[in-house]
């Protein structure tokens, strides 16, 4: 392997290296295939680019559903976008960051100049590949693999020793902070944490459903639970999830197959009608409904968080909304990435919340197609790889 | 009231059957028991969910009297009631606010567990019936019944208001204004310089525009299919109107062209499913907020692109613009007389109440905002 050495920083100088990086990366050659070891090449970056040397990455849901067809990408690509590293090289312009600063690439860029970036409330910055275009902003990709050009991912890219991504897509983070840690804080912990806290915005002594005990899931039962919820019930259809649900805050579990009646009189009944919030974190369209009708029929709110299967449609009844029930969805917790990850930072330095619970394995790179089947076999919450 | 504890005979207008013009006929009126109210009716107005039940889009039991965006004046009332005595001047409405179930309890909910719409059965809450015609038992509409001289219904319905309040207006205060008003104010929570999109010019879309004006939208973009509405609309202060007719692409599309990326805030007030995902699809992405106020057919089934929601939208419904009627009617009646909103204009047309069926026919044909039924 090839590389340049840290450089040493220059305060307000841009450090440009025209040194293209050899480096290991899982490339993803195409559907359905297991990604596959490669040395590839990275090359340094351009005006408002920086280039991050990955040191630990999650493996989530989405990047499998790339490899299973169900989001759409270009191949060859590398995916992988839940990640913590260290700046390696900065691009000319770039002046938020710079070489030895810890970061987290973000998925959803903020920009600051887009309408979505400029309303308190939005956080989908135009700037964003959510189409699988594959390529940063100027069109093209920085990555190439046995002379081929490889896509990035989400303009992130983490299952590489070294990536490239825009300066608008890199969160600086505390320089004390455990990247082996933090990395979930790119996407699985923050997009459950922030459905709780920033967009249902969950009140004190609140009574809560969460449908989905995955990574995801049990991240959104610690938002309800910071966000002083007074009951946090847990619907899987897998019961081995209730203890780490309890665990990290719920208060009890339910399993739906145990009951005979649709889940939301189950909840209704149980609560005595009083289900403030209620989150989908599944994916699946049936849930989204069942877990509206289980909110509050005058004051609830559900926020889908799973993201469902493309290019299919969500039937509901519209008398469901029409006594007065909210309906929300979000992406990436509904955070402003750059404004609001390094304060999540702060706060797991803080102890505020623990993401020890949602690692439960930790794995070479090199073994990234084993944590693929950890989670497709639900074995796993949350696989790190250390790279 | 020397007409206390008898039976009342009076005028009414009785749906006998879906889909057919209300008979005016000859009913008795039975006194209030406990905890019921009795009022003369002295104002109507046609709401479109009278046309909806009218019609049969929105089955309710028949016979039955329909109506419930009335004003009156207390004649008699049953034992134990102590919010109202004869006399006062009352908003009847759709729904009530018993003060005791979780709705009520809550600080933003205002769909009372005692309603009478969501399965409605047409009966008092002991399941009886206080009207009868032609010695057949009617039913009431949704706890009200306001297209009668005299109806009786429950205190928790029953809204005091202001002494000098005049009754031929308010009236609409008791479900079109508040609906649409309420919708901007409290629902979406507009915000001043916002884009807002009001899908359907009728009524309640005009009591939108009103709010969403008061709440200071810089922009709000009308749509309706029948243009004869835009005229009032722009007076009440839309500042783009659009056809959907006139237009190749699905008016959603037009919409995000128009406003750049999308509108802050949007309204669907007519009750059609296309209508509610194009104004889905019509709000920003990211940051917009939907709120679906038309009432959608019975048992009808809405399909949309959940990514439309995943991406950040809210997607909210409402009855009665989120107001807890008994609490908060009265406070839009003060803020009336004190002209600090000003419901005038959404009064097109007054009929004497057995012109009724020439006042559904206004609202059919989109010639009216709203067509109120003086007694």
């Amino acid at each position: 392997m090839l590389f340049m050495p840290m450089s040493p920083v220059f305060k307000g100088t841009s450090i440009s290296t025209n040194v293209v990086i050899k480096c290991t990366a899982a490339v993803l050659w195409g559907l359905k295939q297991p990604l596959s070891i490669e040395e590839v090449e990275v090359a340094p970056p351009k005006a408002y680019e920086v280039r991050i040397k990955i040191l630990a990455t999650g493996i989530c849901r989405t990047d499998d559903h790339v490899i299973s067809g169900a989001m759409t990408t270009k191949f060859p690509v590398i995916v992988g976008h839940e990640a913590s590293g260290i700046v390696e090289s900065i691009g000319e312009g770039v002046t938020t960051v710079k070489p030895g600063d810890k970061v987290i690439p973000l998925f959803l860029p903020q920009c600051g100049k887009c309408s979505s970036c400029i309303h308190p409330n939005g956080n989908l910055c135009v700037k964003a590949d959510l189409t699988g275009k594959g390529v940063l902003s100027d069109g093209t990709t920085r990555f190439t693999c046995k002379g081929q050009p490889v896509y990035h991912f989400l303009k992130t890219s983490s299952f590489t020793e070294y990536t490239v991504v825009e300066e608008i897509s890199v969160a600086k983070i505390d320089a004390a902070a455990p990247l082996e840690k933090v990395c979930l804080i790119g996407c699985g912990f923050s997009t459950g944490y922030g459905a709780a806290v920033k967009t249902a915005k969950v009140t004190p002594g609140s009574t809560c459903a969460v449908f989905g005990l995955g990574g995801v899931g049990l991240s959104v039962i610690m938002g309800c639970k910071s966000a002083g919820a007074s009951r946090i019930i847990g619907i899987d259809l897998n019961k081995n999830k209730f203890d780490k649900a309890k665990s990290v805050g719920a208060t009890e579990c339910i399993n739906p197959k145990d009951y005979t009646k649709p889940i939301n009189e189950v909840l209704s009944e149980m609560t005595d009608n009083s289900v403030g919030y209620t989150f989908e974190v599944v994916g699946r369209l049936e849930t989204m409904v069942d877990a509206l009708a289980s909110c509050h029929l005058s004051y609830g709110t559900s926020v889908v968080v799973g993201a469902p299967p493309s290019s299919k449609m969500l039937t509901y009844d519209p008398m469901l909304l029409f006594t007065g029930r909210t309906w929300k969805g979000c992406c990436f917790g509904g955070w402003k990435g750059r404004d609001d990850i390094p304060k999540l930072v702060s706060d797991f330095m803080a102890k505020k919340f623990d993401l020890d619970q949602l690692i439960t394995h930790v794995l070479p790179f090199n073994k990234i197609n084993e944590g693929f089947d950890l989670l497709r076999k639900g074995e796993s919450i949350r696989t790190v790889l250390l790279m | 009231m020397e007409t206390a504890g008898k039976v009342i005979t009076c005028r009414a207008a009785i749906a006998w059957a879906s889909n057919a013009p209300l008979s005016i006929e000859e009913v008795q009126v039975d006194p209030p028991k406990a905890g019921e109210v009795r009022i003369k009716v002295l104002s109507s107005g046609i709401c479109g969910t009278d046309n909806h039940t009218q019609d049969g889009t929105l089955p309710v039991p028949l016979p039955a009297i329909l109506g419930h965006e009335g004003a009156g004046i207390v004649e008699s009332i049953g034992e134990g009631v102590s919010s109202v005595k004869p006399g006062d001047k009352v908003i009847l409405t759709i729904l009530p606010q018993c003060r005791e179930c979780d709705s009520c309890l809550h600080a933003k909910g205002n769909f009372c567990l005692k309603e009478d719409i969501l399965s409605p059965v047409g009966l008092m809450l002991d399941g009886t019936t206080r009207f009868t015609c032609r010695g057949r038992k009617v039913h009431n509409n949704f706890g009200a019944s306001t297209f009668t001289e005299y109806t009786v219904m429950h205190e928790i319905s029953v809204v005091k208001i202001d002494d000098a309040a005049p009754l031929e207006k308010v009236c609409i205060i008791a479900c079109g204004f508040p609906t649409g008003y309420g919708a901007a104010v409290n629902v979406a929570q507009v915000t001043p310089g916002s884009t807002c999109v009001v899908f359907g010019l009728g009524g309640v879309g005009s009591a939108v525009v009103l709010g969403c004006r008061a709440a200071g939208a810089a922009r709000i973009i009308g749509i309706d299919i029948n243009e004869g509405k835009f005229a009032r609309a722009k007076a009440l202060g839309v500042t783009d109107c659009l056809n959907p007719r006139n237009f190749k692409k699905p008016i959603q599309e037009v919409v995000v062209e128009m406003t750049g990326f999308g509108a802050d805030f949007t309204f669907e007030a007519i009750g059609t499913i296309e209508t509610t995902v194009a104004a889905l699809e019509s709000c920003n992405l990211s940051y917009g907020v939907c709120v679906v106020i038309g009432l959608s057919p019975a048992k009808s089934q809405l399909s949309f692109d959940p990514m439309k929601l995943l991406s950040g939208r809210i997607l909210k419904g409402c009855s009665l613009g989120e107001y807890k009627t008994r609490d908060q009617i009265p406070l839009l009646v003060e803020d009336y007389m004190k002209k600090k909103i000003d419901v005038d204009p959404l009064i097109t047309h007054r009929l004497p109440f057995v012109k009724i069926n020439e006042g559904f026919e206004l609202l059919r044909s989109g010639k009216c905002i709203r067509c109120v039924l003086l007694f």
